[in-house]
């Protein structure tokens, strides 16, 4: 345990180090579409293959990463497809980045392009696999679906999309608390995201690494 | 932490290893963890494997090693909160057929199972292989049906109920043991509850709402056929029925499928087929539907703890086939229970956790005697409450009754079996007064809320009608009268109902409005012969029962009050005995000697004509048939007459005054 704390720890230091540089650098150049490198410990597999990426980087002007860990075959996650789509289409253009992450070693390329496809994802989000559950343990995600929103290599929010799913087989008809949506809306207009951590209901990450 | 699991894993081994060294190999089973292959696989596919193997109708299938390993933390999960396997029921009610929930000890297993690291163990202990058949499950059907065009289920949102109709292309009479439901798109279709109409009026409705199928309420033509239950709930399907105990289908009749879907986050088709199995033999035995219920729930807006109760006490000996409580969203508990003449209570079901996700048909493994004389009650709970997180409306709002989903019912329905035809008669009619009495309370309830609804309005006044307070349905059918602005139906619907309130110059007037409408309506110019004759007009009710015959030359109540009429009149000017036998004589022909009413009128005209002795024959004929009081006295009253060679004539009802 011990070691895998320093290794936060690490991973936090020169995460602002790497941030802090970026922006001066970008200060001084003002070149646009320049990359912000944050912790590059953390790598995730592109779909298709090819080199593995760090899901941290962000184009320059963007406010914020949302990280959403997903699954093919989990109902729950799939459910949510909708609410995800709408909060990319107004999220996005005020700075914040969609990804979704597949973080089941077991799902492979060809299904997840048809997953996207099916579920309307591909526009609204990029995607990325994560079956070493590097960024899984980085943001300490553990159901599908479950988002993380980062911020400066910081994550600022960790939990459910909404308060929908109360429990396997315990449902509201509607949400009445818009969790990772009153997080963004916080992240964009520059406060405090009031509820930094809520409690996902879903699929359980855990199982896949079994 | 992947390096403490490989830690553990290796103190366990060296466990085990100590242990068999003790004592030998039975100690072994007793301190390791559970293996997938020897304790996990079996309960699997034996609680499970119907809905979780790869083509059924759960999510995902968990009939592998690799499939169970990956959701283990799920399984454990729901296995100990028990909302897998699905089994709403306590444990002790029943037992009924597909009731396998799974014990504290066996939920004890699979979490060890999963703490212990989902170990796979020896593979020659895994069961052997059972088969989920792929296709129909109670084998090839007689017959298919499937929904012509795919629904097209929304991407998301709350649950979705539509009604599909499906006609069945059946040309002749055949008798059905068992219906096999096949969701189409198991994803997403959570449940079906089965119907039949035998009228186009379900039909009607599918075809006036665009796409396949219509939302809305199920019609009170759209009934389970003779007294069984038809639905289904993943992972079950019902056997087929004993030989006996088919149901009749007749040509013309449609299917109607209450679908209960959830959408999947992306737009899914829905293509459900059904597989009929027939029998070759009429039933001997048919069921009765009893229904416990209320529709007078009104649950004020955060009411916790709302209670609706309903009891019903038999007359006749029972055995109990099935039972289906039904309630909705806001209802958290259901108790049913049967107390014996003795006073001993049986409880029937308890379902502690109510979900209207998980609505289940409970058929009995074997059926349960209740003796005549026993009690049968419900006991509902609602939570009408912000608590109940299932409530569909926040901030809570005052429920009524209703068939929509985001109004409340309270039902318990039972399927029982009488010792015979007589006591099936008893039972059914008796039950028949009381669901009608509550079913007035629903449609008051529908009413308030659309105060404009023709079809509502209409019903209610049948119903009211039928319950024997005609001047409710007078009022209905007014109100259905001022709104579809006076059509020949509506004018003779009212007619009918004043004319059993007894208002009958009104009903004349009535009668006539709806004949000047539509001068050749048959049934009004009867319907208005009839009142004329009650009030003593016998010229003017023989020229209306002349109308119905000259429209209908065939309509055997035409002919049997012209015959009435001629052979019974109070003023001799007014009668013909001749033409009265003649006429007569056709009814019964036309109703093949098996109307006691035809017979009875023979009767009449016969003796009318003087010819006693055919008239107590007639008579004798028609007493065989079993009327019903008070025809029953009446005709032996005029059995009587004719025994003593006299003619029965009509009292005036003017003189009567």
């Amino acid at each position: 345990m011990i070691p895998s704390a320093l290794f936060f720890v690490m991973v936090y230091v020169m995460s602002r180090w790497f941030v802090a540089l970026a922006l001066l650098v970008g200060g001084l150049l003002a070149s646009p579409g320049q990359i912000v490198h944050a912790a590059p410990q953390v790598r995730v597999q592109q779909v298709d293959g090819g080199h593995a990426v760090d899901p941290l980087a962000a184009p320059a002007g963007s406010k914020a990463i949302v990280f959403l860990f997903t699954s093919t075959d989990c109902p729950i996650s799939n459910r949510y497809a909708p609410e995800v789509r709408r909060l990319a289409t107004t999220y996005g253009p005020k700075g914040v980045v969609f990804r979704l992450i597949y973080p089941n070693p077991a799902e492979n390329a060809k299904g997840i392009r048809e997953h996207m496809a099916a579920f309307a994802y591909a526009g609204a989000a990029q995607a990325f696999r994560d079956p070493k559950l590097d960024l899984v343990k980085f943001v300490g995600a553990t159901i599908t679906p479950e988002a993380a929103v980062v911020v400066d290599g910081k994550v600022v929010y960790r939990g459910r999309i909404d308060d929908r799913y109360v429990d396997l087989g315990l449902e509201r008809p509607a949400a009445t608390t818009h969790d990772l949506g009153e997080a963004l809306e916080a992240v964009v207009t520059g406060r405090k995201v009031p509820h930094p951590t809520t409690q996902a209901v879903g699929c359980y990450i855990a199982d896949f690494a079994r | 932490m992947k390096v403490a699991a490989v830690a553990l894993a290796s103190v366990t081994l060296a466990t085990v290893v100590l242990a068999t060294v003790a004592s030998g190999f039975s100690r072994t089973e007793q301190v390791s963890s559970p293996t997938y292959t020897k304790d996990i696989a079996p309960l699997i596919a034996d609680r499970c494997g119907m809905c979780h193997d790869a083509g059924g109708a759960a999510p995902f299938g968990l009939l592998t090693y690799a499939d169970a390993k990956r959701h283990a933390t799920q399984i454990a999960t729901v296995t100990r909160s028990r909302f897998m396997p699905p089994w709403k029921a306590d444990p002790d009610n029943g037992p009924f057929v597909g009731q396998h929930p799974l014990s504290d000890a066996e939920i004890d297993l699979i979490r060890r199972w999963v703490d212990g690291g989902t170990v796979e163990g020896d593979p020659r202990d895994l069961p052997a292989p059972r088969h989920w058949a792929e296709g129909w499950r109670l084998g090839q059907p007689d017959l298919i049906v499937t929904l012509p065009e795919a629904y097209t289920l929304q991407a998301e949102g709350t649950d979705v109920f539509r009604i599909f109709v499906i006609p069945l292309p059946v040309t002749k009479t055949r008798f059905v043991r068992g219906l096999e439901f096949r969701p189409g798109n198991a994803k997403v279709v959570h449940h079906a509850n089965i119907r039949v109409d035998k009228t186009a009026a379900s039909r009607a409705l599918d075809a006036a709402d665009p796409g396949p199928g219509y939302s809305g309420l199920i019609l009170r033509s759209a009934d389970y056929p003779e007294g069984h239950f038809l639905g289904w709930t993943p992972g079950q399907v019902a056997p087929l029925l004993p030989k006996d105990l088919s149901w009749r289908l007749d040509p013309k009749t449609d299917l109607v499928i209450e679908t209960h879907m959830q959408p999947s986050g992306k737009k899914e088709s829905v293509q459900p087929s059904i597989g009929l199995y027939f029998s070759d033999t009429p039933p001997t035995r048919t069921p009765a539907m009893l229904r416990l219920g209320r529709q007078t729930i009104d649950i004020p807006a955060g009411e916790k703890q709302y209670i609706v109760t309903d009891s019903y006490t038999l007359p006749v000996d029972v055995e109990v086939e099935a039972l289906q409580p039904h309630a909705h969203y806001r209802a958290r508990e259901v108790q049913g229970d049967a107390t014996l003449p003795d006073g001993t209570k049986k409880p029937l079901i308890h379902i502690a956790d109510w979900d209207f996700r998980w609505q289940h048909v409970f058929q009995y493994e074997t059926p349960l005697r209740l003796p005549k004389g026993t009690t049968l009650s419900m006991r509902w709970v609602y939570d009408n409450s912000a608590a109940n997180t299932r409530n569909p409306e926040r901030p809570p709002k005052r429920a009524q009754w209703g068939q929509r989903s985001s109004d409340e019912m309270g039902d318990l329905w039972m399927q029982v079996l009488t010792r015979n035809e007589p006591d099936l008669v008893t039972l059914t009619r008796q039950f028949r007064a009381k669901v009608a009495a509550e079913d007035v309370n629903g449609y008051e309830v529908e009413i308030e809320k659309h105060p404009n609804d023709i079809g509502l309005h209409d019903d209610a006044a049948l119903l009211y009608l039928e319950v024997g307070r005609p001047e409710n349905a007078v009022a209905h059918f007014q109100k259905s009268l001022a709104l579809k602005g006076g059509s020949a139906p509506a004018h003779y619907n009212l007619g009918t109902a004043l004319s059993v309130a007894g208002r009958l110059d009104e009903a004349v007037y009535e009668y006539r409005q709806a004949i000047q409408i539509d001068a050749s309506y048959a049934n009004a110019h009867n319907n208005l012969g009839s009142v004329l004759l009650s009030q003593g007009k016998t010229a003017e009710a023989a020229r209306e029962f002349r109308e119905v015959i000259r429209l209908q030359p065939q309509s055997a109540s035409g002919l049997a009050n012209l015959a009435w009429v001629l052979a019974t009149a109070s003023r001799p000017a007014d009668r013909d005995a001749t033409q009265a036998v003649d006429l007569a004589e056709r009814v019964v022909d036309l109703t093949g000697r098996r109307d006691a009413r035809a017979l009875d009128v023979l009767a009449a005209a016969y003796a009318s004509a003087g010819r006693f002795d055919r008239a107590q024959d007639a008579a004798s004929a028609a007493l065989r048939l079993l009327p019903a009081e008070p025809l029953a006295s009446e005709i032996r009253q005029r059995q009587d007459l004719y025994r003593q060679g006299r003619p029965y004539v009509a009292q005036d009802p003017q003189s009567r005054r």
